[in-house]
């Protein structure tokens, strides 16, 4: 089987990689580009820890081929993490108690930053919707939505 | 996962070409969340992956006016959903909403914003399961399959699409170009039932379509979806329902039919007589919703 | 420092995806390990065929029951880590291998050639007890591995003392942890032969003992190193057959291997909680006053023992001592079957003994005419009483977390209908419709609170350090499975030496450094491992204070830490931690500031005759109200809001304590409503978060949380458990509204649409 030449972005670096064409998005980030924040929970695009940006969009990583994003932009957790410091929504989960085992949290910021690119204003309804994708076994849910509101009210 | 070529095709002859010469073995992937999850599963394994994602002419929600077709409402344009439209798409698009808000309505049930991101409304109608639910809504909608192949375009009444689980009536070397939805004839809805809100496959899916004139039903399309090998269009139901006053009783008889014309299978999503029930009540619900009668 | 809401310190790390995890570890050389199941519930193993396999490239080894050692392992001793003579379940491992990739692995698997000879099979215990039926373990001698019975008081007295009695069958099934990391371990040996494990375990010293039995070594040759835990939740308590495969892989292969389990795997493999056929019976005065409980189960613990077998203690706890009961009985058979293996899962038994125990006070309670709240509190467990189990309660809150939800119950009542509801994105439910109907429901529940005996030691070890620079480790025996331990201890041992809770570094995950622990189970770390931490805080402090009292000229006594630093109180004059440490240390004869905590409860094994004793040194309470609303054409039941009330002894982080009770709210809705692993003839049919469906964030219902303490006498600043009751009580809470609403009893869960429209359907044609 020949391998695939990939071109991507990723966290703004320009990426040239050789794969086999059978890799989804997660594996490459995971195995080829050392990127481990991305959680592979179920690898059937029904937990959302694996849930990074395909071109600004929140996407499940292992739900796609990384061939199909060639030539796209990827963004990951550590793409939106700055140096010595936290992202507005990393930082409203860590203060809200919004993280327990900690395991669909890449995946939980990455969907709720898409969700606050397209809706900066969301309502409780807003982000219980847009955070659907998204499991997590620990908390319940509340002090997550509770702190991607908060987000939105800081910005305000 | 089985090795396979790798083909990103960029026009549309070019893909037909592809899929033609592997006369079957191949697949066309665009958003690619059934596919894989089939080929992760063992359940498919193709020979060659053929990305449709870089034919700009696949994609896009557009109108054309409407010049043929002699329906109601014929002043307004004829919509074309391109086959690589992602259900996010769909579910944002302004024409959609203002048109028809029963498709919206309809995407939003189904799973998440990720895969409504990746996932597209032609790999929804092309994966044909009997719980796709888009099309119950886009059959009740009167909506056509346009399809590309190496004899060129062809037409077929969405409603014809599906043959079976899995199985359409795309030939070797054909792909789904587009769907065509009519003007709408009146108030439309997708109702689904679900344990959750979000990330289930529908228990029972009913898209339903009518035209109501002065309380008298001119014409109604009721169609079912995960209650038989393809979405099914209840014709007995409706033909309970048109050419007479859209009231409480024909609705319920109507309902009863469709029941009764639903062939469910048990699965661990719902036992025969449950999803029988769930198409009765979501019928009676939908078009009593339709009808704005009072309950 | 302690009650404040102290962001967990292992948060920051997490949000920024730099927190490893089993599968984020990466050794050099390391391979990757599959293994190959049976393809049936029950057969005889003719021949495993591995060399085609073996010669796929990028296959390094294969192992088969001959790399087994002899020797046999587990609660029962009576699983292997691979199967060679027979198979007794879908999940049994016939072969296992190890490659360079893990498409190459799982291509070898598909090479592996076995041929099987199928045995009769069991699938229910039912059948599994029948004349004749086929043996699930034949050196067992019988499909019964263990028989719960205890009592208290007559039960013809208890008959005889009632005015109401009430009588009802109850249905539970197979529930999963779903834990969102799967199952994961990396094994390597260095060049003594030694192991070490990387490994997701919540008892990393049993697993040494269990891990010494499964290969054939010393314990001492064995190091367990915890990763990150992605959630565990019972998962980990137990020895699992891939553990010892993947060290056994290693050792042939000599490099390092990994097994990650897939999400299916995951389904298929892993341990569920235990299914379970209950008949109940209970009785009340006229007054209002219980006479009786009398329960049996009959419980699937599937085709190995694992501490599935063991929740009969816990569920025979909710019956004779979930408030005051004058006459109990329980039974309890545990029988083998060909299905999967049944281990712990959060609550241990609880769920399900609460969603009887509680859904037969409702009963009660209509029999009697009585308000449900009235009923319960009447007969409601008080502080200081031993109950006839030998339960020793000392601080109590049921009282009060009854009457909590009850306060909110009522503005739930007078709440008009289209208030609580929220907007739901389905259109069916846009429709207002007549057939919803609403209703509230109440349940409490008991739960160990400070550990549970089941081992001889229930302790936990801790050692507390000062450097130099003034800055603190604690090092714990327990284990930080994301439930915030590692925080809430940083906070206990901060309190005591007066520092930042940032300034405390805790260590808790490798074997070597660490001292002993049980595990990380019964909501037992902040109990005693708190207590361990506690103990060796004021040790170290009391270093501290004797060195700073030379160096401030004064008595220990007249010292308190503050600041990160020591204080005279008379004088007000202070030293910095790291000085005093310093002065301590750079001297003749010096000496390093390392303060020893070791704490084990005053606490009692079960007397395995009576299964009397008092098996906790504290109890926790809690109850919820839930208000439902029923659509009765679907049979669905919306949970519009969940008010849970938690005696917690002491809230040291009241965060935390939400958590705990707001992600257990999360598992007690999906037990009630949505979860269930369907498992037909042995196999799992729904092995995928499709079909084993989650409560998502649209689903969940506004949850309260209240907290109430009341200060145990024993706990770490008067702290007890809380990690296992917020899903305890919720699916019984739920079944009661849903009789409040329409009038039927469920007798199983999940309550699903399709089961309560058939309850309904029932009740219409009576």
């Amino acid at each position: 089987m020949p391998k695939f030449h990939l071109s991507l972005t990723v966290n703004g670096e320009a990426r040239e990689l050789l794969i086999d064409p059978r890799r989804t998005l997660l594996d490459v980030l995971r195995d080829e580009l050392d990127l481990r924040g991305a959680h592979r929970g179920c690898d059937s695009g029904d937990c959302g820890a694996c849930t990074v940006l395909l071109d600004g969009k929140p996407i499940t990583s292992c739900m796609i081929l990384a061939a199909d994003c060639d030539g796209s932009t990827v963004t990951t957790v550590e793409g939106i993490t700055p140096a010595g410091g936290l992202h507005p929504v990393q930082k409203a989960l860590v203060e809200k108690g919004g993280i327990q085992c900690g395991f669909c949290t890449p995946g939980m910021v990455m969907a709720a930053i898409g969700l606050l690119n397209e809706n900066p204003n969301p309502t409780e309804h807003d982000v219980r919707e847009g955070l659907a994708g998204n499991l997590c076994r620990c908390t319940g849910y509340k002090k997550i939505v509770e702190a991607v509101l908060s987000v939105e009210e800081s910005k305000a | 996962m089985q090795p396979f070529d790798y083909f990103s095709p960029k026009t549309l002859p070019e893909a037909v070409e592809i899929l033609s010469r592997h006369n079957g073995d191949a697949r066309v992937v665009a958003g690619g969340t059934d596919l894989l999850l089939k080929m992760k599963g063992g359940r498919l394994a193709p020979k060659a992956i053929v990305n449709i994602k870089r034919l700009a002419e696949l994609r896009g929600i557009s109108e054309t006016s409407n010049s043929k077709l002699q329906t109601p409402n014929y002043h307004l344009p004829i919509t074309t959903i391109g086959a690589l439209t992602t259900l996010e798409e769909l579910r944002r698009s302004p024409i959609i909403r203002e048109r028809y808000p029963s498709l919206c309505d309809a995407a939003n049930t189904m799973a998440s914003v990720q895969i409504r991101n990746l996932a597209t409304v032609g790999g929804n109608m092309c994966n044909a399961a009997p719980s796709a639910d888009l099309a119950p809504i886009f059959i009740a909608l009167d909506a056509s399959a346009v399809i590309a192949g190496p004899g060129g375009e062809r037409r077929v009444p969405l409603e014809e699409f599906f043959v079976g689980p899995g199985k359409t009536v795309l030939e070797s070397g054909e792909l789904l170009a587009s769907l065509e939805a009519p003007p709408p004839v009146g108030p439309s809805l997708y109702l689904k039932h679900s344990p959750r809100a979000h990330m289930d496959i529908a228990v029972v899916g009913v898209g339903l379509a009518a035209q109501l004139s002065g309380g008298v039903c001119e014409s109604a399309r009721i169609v079912l979806g995960a209650v038989a090998p393809v979405p099914l269009r209840v014709r007995r139901a409706e033909a309970e329902l048109i050419g007479g006053p859209f009231s409480a009783e024909r609705i319920d008889r109507a309902a009863k039919i469709a029941a009764e014309e639903a062939q469910p299978i048990d699965d661990v999503r719902g036992a025969v007589w449950y999803r029988r029930k769930m198409v009765e009540v979501l019928v009676r619900r939908g078009l009593t919703a339709i009808g704005g009668i009072e309950n | 420092m302690i009650g404040q809401r102290i962001p967990k310190l292992d948060a920051p790390d997490k949000a920024t995806g730099r927190t490893v995890y089993g599968h984020d570890v990466r050794l050099p050389g390391m391979l990757h390990g599959r293994i190959k199941y049976s393809k049936h519930a029950h057969a005889r193993v003719v021949r495993v065929d591995v060399s085609r396999a073996l010669k796929l490239p990028g296959v390094k080894t294969i192992v088969t029951a001959d790399d087994n050692p002899p020797t046999m392992f587990g609660y029962g001793k009576d699983n292997t880590p691979l199967k060679g003579q027979v198979v007794r379940s879908l999940r049994d491992e016939v072969a296992a291998v190890a490659a360079v990739d893990a498409d190459t692995a799982e291509e070898a698997l598909s090479l592996i050639e076995v041929e099987y000879e199928p045995l009769t099979a069991v699938f229910t215990p039912e059948e599994a007890l029948k004349e004749g039926a086929p043996l699930i373990h034949a050196e067992h001698g019988s499909n019964y591995f263990t028989r719960y019975r205890y009592s208290h008081g007559t039960l013809e007295a208890g008959e005889r003392e009632s005015d109401v009695t009430v009588e009802a069958d109850f249905e539970l099934p197979y529930v999963a942890h779903a834990a969102m990391e799967t199952s994961v371990v990396v094994a390597a040996f260095d060049h003594r032969g030694h192991l070490t494990l990387y490994s997701t375990t919540q008892i990393p010293f049993l697993l040494q003992r269990d891990l010494s039995e499964a290969l054939g070594m010393e314990g001492s040759e064995i190091r367990i190193i915890q990763t990150a835990i992605g959630g565990a939740f019972g998962r980990g308590l137990d020895i699992y057959p891939f553990e010892p495969i993947a060290a056994l892989l290693a050792r042939k292969a000599g490099k390092p291997v990994r097994i990650s389990f897939s999400r299916y795997e995951e389904f298929l493999a892993a341990p569920v909680r235990q299914p379970a056929k209950v008949h109940v019976r209970a009785g009340a005065t006229r007054e209002g006053m219980i006479t009786f409980r009398d329960a049996y189960a009959l419980l699937d613990i599937g085709a190995y023992v694992s501490w599935g077998s063991v929740t009969p203690l816990v569920m025979m706890e909710t019956t004779a001592s979930l408030y005051r009961i004058p006459h109990s009985r329980f039974a309890a058979d545990c029988v083998y079957t060909n299905n999967p293996i049944t281990g712990a899962v959060r609550g241990y038994g609880n769920p399900q003994s609460t969603f009887f125990v509680e859904t037969m006070m409702d009963r009660l309670a209509v029999a009697l005419d009585m308000d449900p709240v009235d009923f319960r509190v009447r007969n409601a467990n008080r502080p200081n009483e031993e109950t006839p189990q030998g339960l020793i309660i000392t601080s109590c809150g049921l009282k009060e977390c009854l009457e909590a939800v009850a306060a909110r119950a009522d503005t739930a009542r007078q709440k008009d209908e289209g208030k609580t509801m929220k907007d739901r994105p389905h259109p069916s439910s846009f429709i207002p419709h007549p057939s919803k109907k609403r209703g509230i429901g109440f349940a409490a529940t008991l739960n160990v609170g400070g550990g549970a005996r089941i081992y001889r030691s229930d302790g936990c070890g801790a050692t507390v350090k000062v450097d130099d620079f003034g800055h603190v480790s604690l090092v714990t025996g327990s284990t930080e499975i994301g439930q915030g331990s590692e925080t809430v201890l940083a906070q206990i041992v901060a309190e005591v030496l007066g520092v930042n809770v940032e300034d405390v570094n805790v260590l808790n995950s490798d074997t070597d450094v660490k001292p002993w622990d049980v595990g990380v189970h019964a909501s037992r770390t902040t109990f005693i491992a708190g207590n361990a931490a506690h103990i060796a805080a004021l040790d170290a402090r009391r270093q501290l204070f004797e060195t700073a009292a030379e160096m401030l000229k004064t008595t220990p006594d007249d010292l308190i830490a503050k600041d990160g630093h020591v204080v005279a109180k008379v004088s007000g004059k202070s030293a910095e931690l790291g000085k005093v440490a310093r002065a301590r240390h750079y001297r003749e004869g010096g000496q390093v500031i390392l303060g020893e905590g070791w704490y084990d409860p005053p606490t009692k094994l079960v007397d395995k005759d009576t299964y009397k004793g008092n098996i906790s040194a504290t109890y926790g309470f809690g109850a919820q109200m839930a208000e439902v609303e029923v659509d009765t054409d679907t049979g669905k039941v919306r949970v519009l809001r969940l008010v849970c009330a938690n005696d917690v002894g002491r809230a040291i982080n009241p965060m935390a304590v939400e958590g705990q009770i707001e992600g257990g709210a999360q598992m007690g809705l999906g037990y009630a409503l949505t979860e269930e692993v369907i498992v037909e003839k042995g196999r799992v049919m729904n092995p995928d978060f499709l079909d084993y469906r989650l409560f998502t964030t649209a689903d969940m219902p506004e949850i309260e949380t209240v907290i109430i303490e009341t200060d145990d006498p024993q706990g770490p600043f008067g702290a007890k458990g809380v990690g296992e009751m917020g899903g305890t009580p919720t699916a019984a809470a739920i079944a009661n509204a849903i009789h409040d609403a329409v009038g039927v009893w469920m007798t199983t869960v999940p309550m699903t649409p399709e089961r309560v429209l058939k309850a309904l359907m029932e009740k219409e044609n009576l």
